[in-house]
């Protein structure tokens, strides 16, 4: 049997240990035959399935890499975010590589330049330690000095199948659980500002970047390692995100022209332009059109993000504000 | 009663002294030009071309060179502006002591901010600014400089050259 590693690197722990450390978690029977250990992580396409990547004196069993889910189009595979084990005491983590990354970011038909940032990940890791609406973990230096990203691994549901799943019938959905939800949502938000007040931004905030740890029953904040340059409101990017979460948090899920056309929905003539989302033009944010239970005080809110706006809110505690006007009585 | 003319009374400044808050782009250079043709020709004004580098935090860059490297290169294309704006004071009759020119490498939310900042410590009693004309999706996302500065700007005129 061969039991070689197919690179030779300084590690403080031999080929053997390694191994004898792999067969504790994965059984005996499993020990892969070869596998690199690696200390440097620069070339991420290197780090193989069973290899194992040595960070801060922690022996990590690399395990698939993950892919991200966007809106209906294939998962994207993300060669650089790895599925990971922590030999030492066998938890499960995800394990970020660094991969700098200049993205031409499209938001409805405006584009704008976005970096992926692996300091500014680190740095909101360290300043949300402890903090249960994000995602918890460490960021360590690798051998070539890259800043590699140790996060736990959050298992459950993300917040938009939670509520895609619950809102068939939305007059139900908006009684029984759009309380409960929208306080949720509060809490979310007032993390966001947590960020904010400490001059960070989140930087890329959808629907599908909170989740549900199933483990701790809170809801967390996902991803923060995109940066954009910002002129003259650091801070409206986060909150256009904010809101379009809001806006499908109230609807039940997306309300689309598309849907109400294929349903011949009889709210359609009533729809104006200044009724849509401002940037998703195929979007109504004036949900009291389509649902008039939609109480006034949330419905100004959603109005915040249409068409119609003349007023956008600048800062999470103007959100935060409306939100606690809002009643919702059956 | 005399009235002093040379003093800003209604806003409490010690001076005329006028921002023109800039940066490279073309409404900024139509608000300087705006500055000059209105008040090159009289006397008593002092005017401040001010331009904020809004510098990102360190992690928006790979490493410490490439920070340096954008930064020299906003300072260079900063400089090479102010220059060519002051010339247009100074062809418009503007004294050539009483035009400043002040470029500031700053880390804020808001150039906005910056400007609104600079304007109170140098006592300016009129900020000019230039508006970009941006979409309203563009002012919903990424803000706008002229509109914040005409809501959050105390003790000052604004003018906003379209």
């Amino acid at each position: 049997m061969e039991t070689q590693a197919a690179n030779d690197v300084e590690t403080p722990y031999s080929f053997r240990q390694l191994q004898e450390m792999i067969a504790a978690y994965l059984g005996p029977e499993n020990v892969p035959r070869r596998f690199k250990i690696i200390t440097d992580t620069s070339d991420f396409f290197r780090v193989d399935y069973n290899d194992v990547v040595i960070l801060g004196g922690v022996p990590y069993l690399m395990r698939n890499y993950t892919r991200e889910g966007r809106f209906g189009l294939d998962d994207e595979p993300k060669y650089w975010v790895r599925k990971a084990i922590d030999l030492k005491n066998r938890e499960a983590k995800i394990i970020k590589l660094v991969f700098y990354e200049e993205i031409d970011a499209r938001v409805g038909d405006m584009v704008f330049k976005c970096v992926r940032s692996p300091g500014k990940e680190a740095a909101i890791l360290d300043m949300v330690a402890g903090h249960r609406n994000f995602m918890q973990g460490i960021a360590i230096r690798d051998t070539a000095g890259n800043i590699v990203r140790i996060l736990d691994f959050i298992q459950g549901k993300r917040f938009d199948e939670l509520i895609s799943k619950l809102a068939g019938n939305h007059e139900e959905f908006f009684y029984e659980h759009l309380p409960g939800y929208l306080a949720i949502y509060g809490k979310m938000v007032k993390a966001i500002g947590f960020l904010h007040d400490q001059g960070q931004k989140h930087g890329d905030i959808r629907r599908d970047h909170i989740l549900l740890d199933r483990k701790t029953d809170d809801y967390r904040w996902i991803d923060f390692d995109y940066d954009y340059y910002h002129a003259a409101n650091m801070f409206g990017y986060d909150l256009f995100g904010l809101g379009n979460i809001l806006v499908f948090l109230v609807g039940g899920g997306d309300i689309t022209v598309q849907q109400l056309q294929a349903n011949e929905s009889p709210h359609l003539v009533k729809l104006s332009p200044e009724d849509m989302n401002i940037i998703f033009n195929n979007r109504v944010a004036n949900i009291q059109k389509i649902y008039p239970y939609v109480p006034d005080a949330l419905n100004y809110i959603l109005l915040h993000f249409s068409n119609g706006a003349n007023l956008y809110y600048e800062n999470t505690g103007q959100l935060l504000e409306d939100l606690e006007e809002v009643r919702i009585n059956a | 009663m005399s009235i002093d003319h040379t003093k800003c009374d209604i806003t409490g400044m010690v001076e005329r002294h006028i921002m023109i808050a800039v940066d490279s782009s073309d409404n900024s250079r139509r608000a300087v030009l705006f500055v000059g043709d209105f008040f090159g020709c009289y006397e008593g004004f002092q005017v401040t071309l001010l331009h904020i580098i809004l510098e990102p935090e360190a992690t928006f860059f790979r490493d410490t060179d490439e920070r340096q490297k954008w930064l020299s290169g906003k300072l260079e294309e900063a400089k090479k502006v102010m220059d060519e704006y002051r010339h247009i004071l100074l062809d418009a009759g503007f004294p050539e002591d009483r035009v400043n020119v002040r470029i500031d490498t700053m880390q804020a939310p808001s150039v906005a901010d910056c400007i609104i900042k600079e304007q109170e410590e140098m006592k300016c009693c009129t900020i000019v600014i230039g508006r970009r004309g941006i979409s309203k999706k563009e002012e919903f996302i990424f803000g706008s400089t002229s509109n914040r500065i005409i809501h959050e700007a105390k003790k000052c005129a604004v003018l906003v050259i379209e």
